[in-house]
């Protein structure tokens, strides 16, 4: 069953076995890819679908029922928020790529067939600066990434980083001031 | 920025973050000092952090409503030309095309899955489901005409073609009677019947997938696709799992929700939906847009709005539709769309017969299981007469699971040998044979009971069956068991000892079901009260049932808990005494060495085991040992309070039974405590007019009424007999009995005018004969002896007990 060794691998990682991580993010990445393009293709009258939503989904499929207080899943839902970002991104990507293809190759028609996504931020731009930001600080590079793209809250994030929910607090306040000026900057240069 | 600077700054603009305004810039020269850099660079930041409130709020989303960035519209995969988009959405994008190799004209539908969920596992379940797929041939399917991987990779299925509109839209634009939308469902079962009896379930079913055609013709699109192509969890076995869904959950069963095995019950579930959805316009769950685990909950717990309340709350209700119709509906409804997949329609064929009952006005089934939950609940409690009402009921499902063994077996037979084939068959048609007893809709009205088809099969099975000693054997056997939980032993009996006799001349004594046939006609003389014959059957069934099928065998463990039961039995009617003692005493040992066995080869936690402790209980209990039988019962509470869970019915039984052994030791206030724990929890989960919760209340009554509070007692005892008038009528047996209670209260009040007068209904209006003979013997009555009008109605009553034997 995935469960356990999600939940293993869990674990290790919170002990602070980083190499649990590189076997956990397949595992997780494949899972939430698979969902994501599933749920996307029902047909819905739903607007929007929370990434937090689907990380909550994919968690309770791999990890089953946990406790909630099991620390564990804040890891988990840290690593789900790192997926979801490189979908996001990737999405963005291909999608870019078809735009700007005068003809569309035959390798084009598997992204074709990717689903429809939007995001509503400029995912491409995001990503860039918060790979900029985590060149000299990794934690709130990590800040933004858990709470924007995996929706963590500031318990689960400060559980995960080993710290305190007033540091997250401070750095995610600090952390979105800088890539809105580093962001708005970009627009308008 | 190196992280030395960004630090500087940080720490700055940690500091006067927070601060008010007025103070900020003050603070900021103070810390800064003579660092102009520095100083700009956190008034700048501070400066994005007024503007950035709203930034990066709320979590990434994905826009459900974008179209999809490319189509493959004029593209060619494999043969097939692509000629439009259909439809997005179901799994994949459907195109409309048509094959360019001139094979066929016809234009087909082309479903291509979205990239991201291609895989090498997908790849596999694809090439294995499409050849299962491509058998189903049915005019109201979709046929799955072809289906490949493009040179790319990519999966894709070939579809009939279906012009329509989806099954609601249709419904509604058509302005289709309740009955012509009834019938069209009907067509949509048989559709589904088909599928399952190929093995292939749906999963998906819903309006969207149920399209119409301009000719009326209904047709299921995307049978079985879901399967291949939805997400998956591979189990430690293999086994697929289905998924959680947060986006389309409506149409979704509990157990796909909850991530379990999918069967046929499955799209039975999905069907009652459909159902509903035609039946009133709305689907019955409304989770769009609701967090998972709230979809979850309404998904796995929650009961819809009846159909015939939601029409009559949207005033869509038609006066002119018979209140039957839609009162039919519902419960067939509610039966289809039950949570737990066994409670609903065993088949989709089931599900559309029903329908066809109700149209014709003849009882559905699924009323009679409403009735027959309730009744089997009654029964169960109330361990002593079963009314013959209920016996009923008990025997249609008796007879139904016992036709399901039958067939199971027979399945499995047929597996192995032709000439069983031929026996299967010919159960078939006797059954068939057995249910035309008479066409309800013509000769009288339109009641059949089944005591009329058992009759009439009793008759037949000479004739019928009489090529295949062996099936006729099998026949009589499942038949006289009917007759048994009828309480017909009398016919039981012979049919029980003909089966016994066929299958020793057949098959020989020492085979399982020779020994089955002994067990069951034991069981029979045991309710004839004929219980030394029936002791000594059954030890001899046991004995050889151990030598043949070894000592741990379900059927030898069954043995024991019969003879110990027999025993026990027997040692009741004794009177007290040495002998009942020693009865007791064998019981109480067969009992202890069953729960042994049945705890080491079934473990502490199997209902099989619980049930002998249970019975140990009551051995002890009637022993008089109270210690030990509410330790047991203790422990089998414990046990069920956690495998079953606190509200659970056998759960309640255990703390009713610690109860009645707490009275017992006369430890009144602690049975009292108990009997309201109990009363608690099935208020809050039966209902104010539950069977089993007016039981409690008699106990408890009765409990009070030994701590001398009568006036409670009788407050409580006044309770339940206005519930039993107003539920079961003021002739029932259970009302009389409550008023006979009531009569006994007041005696002891030594308000004897009353206590005469309700005595005296209760035995005028349904009190059981037998309990007429034990008035007098009755302590509650003591007040009332000396008293000539006491007199005058015991003698009544006796005179009426013996001019009204209990029928049998």
């Amino acid at each position: 069953m995935p469960g356990s060794e999600v939940t293993q691998l869990l674990q290790r990682w919170s002990r602070g076995d980083s190499s649990a991580l590189d076997s956990l993010m397949p595992l997780v990445y494949e899972d939430l890819k698979r969902l994501a393009a599933y749920y996307l293709q029902q047909e819905s009258r739903a607007q929007t679908l929370q990434s937090t939503a689907l990380v909550h989904e994919v968690y309770l499929r791999l990890c089953g029922q946990q406790d909630p207080e099991w620390q564990g899943r804040a890891h988990f839902f840290a690593v789900a928020a790192k997926m979801i970002r490189r979908i996001l991104v990737d999405h963005a990507r291909q999608k870019g790529a078809i735009k700007r293809g005068e003809n569309v190759q035959p390798e084009m028609l598997e992204e074709a067939l990717m689903i429809p996504v939007q995001a509503k931020v400029d995912t491409l731009l995001l990503d860039e600066c918060l790979n900029e930001l985590a060149a000299f600080d990794p934690r709130k590079s990590q800040v933004v990434e858990m709470r924007f793209f995996g929706g963590l809250s500031a318990r689960d994030i400060a559980a995960v980083l080993n710290t305190t929910e007033a540091t997250v607090r401070r750095d995610w306040n600090i952390a979105r001031a800088w890539l809105y000026r580093r962001m708005q900057g970009e627009r308008s240069s | 920025m190196t992280p030395a600077a960004w630090h500087e700054v940080e720490v700055v603009l940690s500091e006067v973050m927070d601060l008010p305004a007025a103070e900020r810039s003050s603070r900021i020269v103070q810390l800064c000092g003579a660092r102009a850099d520095l100083k700009t660079e956190v008034e700048s930041l501070l400066s994005a952090h007024e503007k950035a409130a709203s930034f990066l709020e709320g979590n990434a989303e994905f826009d459900l409503t974008a179209t999809p960035a490319f189509s493959l519209q004029g593209k060619q995969l494999g043969p097939y030309r692509l000629l439009s988009i259909v439809g997005v959405g179901g799994m994949g994008t459907v195109y409309r095309a048509e094959r360019t190799d001139g094979r066929f004209q016809k234009q087909v539908a082309i479903k291509v899955t979205p990239a991201a969920i291609h895989s090498p596992e997908l790849l596999r379940r694809f090439t294995s489901e499409q050849q299962i797929l491509a058998t189903l041939e049915h005019p109201n399917i979709a046929r799955l005409l072809d289906a490949g991987v493009s040179a790319e990779g990519i999966p894709y299925f070939v579809m009939e073609f279906v012009e329509g509109i989806p099954v609601n839209e249709y419904c509604d634009t058509g302005q289709l009677s309740t009955k012509q939308r009834l019938s069209l469902f009907q067509t949509l079962c048989s559709a589904v019947q088909y599928a399952h009896q190929h093995l292939v379930v749906h999963r998906d079913l819903k309006p969207a997938n149920i399209l119409v055609t301009v000719d009326g013709v209904p047709k299921l699109l995307d049978f079985g696709i879901a399967k291949i192509v939805e997400p998956w969890v591979a189990g430690t076995q293999g086994e697929t799992r289905s998924l959680l869904n947060p986006l389309t959950p409506g149409y979704a069963s509990p157990e796909q929700v909850r991530g379990e095995t999918i069967t046929t019950a499955t799209d039975v579930y999905s069907l009652g939906i459909v159902l509903y959805e035609l039946i009133t316009g709305q689907a019955p769950y409304r989770v769009m847009g609701k967090p998972l685990d709230e979809a979850i909950r309404i998904i796995c717990q929650s009961e819809p709005e009846e159909p015939s309340a939601l029409l009559r709350r949207l005033g869509k209700d038609d006066p002119r539709s018979a209140s039957a119709l839609s009162s039919d509906l519902d419960a067939i409804i509610a039966k289809a769309m039950r949570k737990e997949p066994r409670e609903r329609y065993a088949s989709a064929e089931e599900l559309a017969s029903d329908l066809g009952r109700a149209l014709a006005g003849v009882p559905v089934l699924a009323q009679r299981g409403t009735v027959l939950y309730r009744a089997g609940k009654f029964v169960r409690r109330h361990r002593l007469g079963v009314g013959i009402a209920a016996a009923a009921f008990l025997m249609l499902v008796v007879f139904a699971a016992a036709m399901a063994i039958q067939a199971q077996r027979i399945a499995k037979e047929r597996d192995r040998a032709n000439r069983e084939a031929e026996a299967s068959k010919r159960v078939a048609e006797f059954i068939t044979n057995m249910f035309r007893v008479s066409d309800p809709t013509e000769s009288r009205g339109n009641t059949v009971t089944a005591r009329e088809i058992l009759d009439k099969a009793s008759q037949d099975i000479d004739r019928g069956l009489a090529k295949d000693p062996v099936v006729q054997a099998q026949m009589m056997d499942v038949m006289g068991m009917v007759y048994w939980n009828l309480g017909l032993f009398g016919r039981a009996q012979p049919l029980l000892e003909r089966s016994l006799n066929l299958r020793v001349q057949t098959l020989g004594l020492e085979n399982q079901a020779t020994l089955s046939s002994g067990s069951h006609l034991a069981a029979v003389l045991a309710s004839e009260g004929r219980f030394d014959e029936a002791q000594k059957l059954e030890r001899k069934t046991l004995e050889l049932r151990r030598r043949v099928l070894g000592p741990e065998h379900p059927d030898s463990l069954q043995s024991m808990r019969s003879l110990a039961n027999l025993m026990e039995r027997q040692a009741r009617d004794l009177p007290n005494g040495p002998q009942a003692d020693a009865g007791f005493a064998d019981a109480e040992m067969l009992e202890r060495e069953t729960l042994a066995t049945c705890r080491r080869v079934l473990g502490t936690d199997h209902p099989d085991t619980l049930a002998v402790m249970n019975r140990l209980g009551s051995t002890l209990d009637y022993e008089g040992r109270y210690p030990e039988a509410e330790q047991l019962q203790r422990e089998t509470y414990a046990i069920q309070r956690r495998v079953l869970g606190p509200e659970h019915r056998d759960t309640m039984g255990s703390l009713n039974n610690i109860a009645f052994t707490l009275e017992k030791e006369q430890r009144y206030a602690e049975a009292e405590t108990v009997y309201r724990q109990a009363l608690d929890i099935q208020r809050r989960i039966l209902g104010p007019d539950h069977p089993d919760m007016l039981l409690t209340m008699d106990n408890l009554s009765n409990t009070v009424a030994e701590q001398g509070r009568y006036a409670e007692a009788e407050k409580l005892c006044r309770e339940t007999l206005d519930i039993r008038v107003r539920v079961l009528g003021p002739e029932h047996r259970d009302t009389a009995t409550s008023k006979y209670e009531l009569a006994g209260l007041l005696a002891r009040q030594g308000r004897r005018d009353e206590a005469l007068r309700t005595l005296r209904d209760a035995v005028d209006h349904g009190l059981p004969a037998g309990t007429d003979l034990y008035i007098d013997q009755e302590d509650d009555f003591k007040s009332l002896h000396g008293d000539p009008r006491y007199a005058a109605l015991l003698a009544h009553a006796k005179d009426r007990a013996v001019t009204q034997k209990p029928d049998n």
